[in-house]
């Protein structure tokens, strides 16, 4: 027998009523995916597990109410990739939930696994942090709302409280002239930790030719938090989509964010694929909104 | 803990860390669940948990508290898996033979959701479950036949 408990509460109250009293060595275990293996390899030992994983009803669907989109976080890769709301603006979720994991992962991997695991490889979280996503913590004392960026440390630390769980994650949808895009590598396309990924969300102005807003985001930046290229973002606002444009953004880019070198791949390689990434992603956005992608 | 193995209602104890796999070999004797890698990135313990394709070393025994697994065992008698079967035998998509249990059920729950599916179907399908032995288009040419566009 191992040491570990496993809490599972039949209601979310209980379970945050529980959370609140152990102060030390929980861990919320939704479908297991990344936990589970993490556990069996000793990279984290916690002593009690409560398993939200029953609450279906409460945390599991995607919902839009005036203009703002509401992600429930027990809500699967699965579901994303079949909601018709992931289509056109939204298309970032659509492609990055496309070339997540490979079916049998997707059909229970979870969004909110996917962003309070919080490992720098992370596919979503480069998504909705282009997206400017707010995340609902809630706990038996209340609850909060928080901006994604500045939830993330560092690799796997957020500052969520032990007590809280992730209940949702929610955004404005882009308005107008508007679109958004995924780009991710990998050494294959399916079930594969991302080198570098990259989102992007991209407004236009009426004339559909210059660049009213931009929202860059990036994984595998050398803080092990993704990020945002403040930089590049503010430079694109006021241009149009010209090489000129894109070659200048791909070189303020280049030394904006510092990415990560590790077994898997050099800064340098990841910071050259990321600016082609840009490139494709500024070229396809831009062409969508125009209605000539 | 109660789970529905292949339509039998089944008991068991649990330690808590005991994953859906160890419990549908170990204690109810299914070797057609097979462990390969542990850790999601191989697929050969996938298997049907409630009519959705999963890894079974990814998943906690005791979260599977009355639910309904199905594996390559519950399927033998089943029409569609038998021509799939058979498909396999005719193309040589068996080589080593220690994924197919999982490509098995991958493609049957394929045909079953997607009839007459194309290649590309049947890759995704797929993309979740490694062949070591390289035999990837004997077994896309395998379902293809049985159950996609080149079914008779």
């Amino acid at each position: 027998m191992s040491s570990l408990e496993l809490f599972s509460p039949t209601n979310l109250d209980d379970a945050l009523n529980f959370m609140l009293r152990e102060d030390k060595g929980v861990a919320v275990i939704a479908s297991g995916t990344d936990l589970i293996p993490r556990i069996r390899k000793k990279q984290v030992s916690p002593s009690v597990l409560v398993d939200i994983s029953s609450f279906q009803n409460d945390l599991r669907y995607i919902r839009e109410s005036g203009g703002t989109l509401r992600v429930g976080a027990l809500t699967t890769l699965t579901d994303v990739l079949e909601s018709p709301l992931m289509r056109d603006k939204l298309s970032a979720l659509h492609e990055a939930a496309e070339i997540f994991g490979a079916p049998q992962v997707r059909n229970v991997a979870t969004v909110g696994g996917n962003i309070c695991s919080a490992a720098s490889s992370e596919d979503l979280i480069p998504v909705f942090m282009a997206l400017g996503a707010q995340l609902k913590l809630v706990s038996a004392k209340g609850e909060r709302t928080v901006p994604l960026e500045g939830f993330l440390k560092g690799k796997r630390a957020t500052k969520m409280k032990p007590s809280e769980i992730l209940a949702e994650v929610s955004f404005e949808v882009p308005k107008g002239r508007s679109w958004t895009g995924f780009e991710k590598l990998g050494r294959r396309n399916m079930l594969i930790i991302s080198l570098v990924s990259m989102a992007l969300s991209l407004s236009m102005k009426d004339d559909l030719q210059t660049i009213a807003g931009a929202r860059i985001a990036m994984n595998r930046v050398s803080d092990r938090i993704p990020a945002l290229a403040v930089k590049t973002q503010d430079f694109l606002v006021g241009k149009r989509v010209t090489t000129e444009t894109i070659a200048q953004a791909q070189k303020i880019l280049g030394s904006e964010l510092a990415l990560t070198s590790d077994f898997r791949a050099s800064g340098s390689y990841r910071t050259e694929v990321a600016q082609v990434y840009l490139k494709r992603l500024l070229l396809r956005c831009s062409g969508r909104i125009r209605g000539s992608g | 803990m109660t789970i529905n193995v292949n339509g039998a209602e089944r008991s068991f104890q649990v330690d808590p860390l005991d994953r859906l796999i160890d419990v549908l070999r170990d204690q109810v004797g299914m070797k057609s669940v097979k462990e390969g890698c542990g850790t999601g990135d191989c697929g050969i313990c996938a298997i049907l948990v409630d009519g959705k394709l999963v890894n079974s070393c990814l998943m906690l025994a005791a979260q599977c508290d009355g639910r309904r697994v199905l594996t390559l065992e519950g399927l033998l008698g089943d029409p569609d898996m038998k021509r799939i079967q058979e498909s396999f035998v005719v193309n040589n998509a068996a080589q080593c033979g220690f994924c197919t249990p999982a490509m098995l059920m991958a493609s049957w729950d394929l045909a079953r959701h997607s009839p007459k599916p194309t290649p590309d179907e049947i890759k995704v399908a797929i993309s979740g479950i490694l062949c070591r032995c390289t035999g990837y288009y004997q077994i896309i040419d395998s379902v293809h036949q049985a159950c996609g566009e080149g079914a008779k």
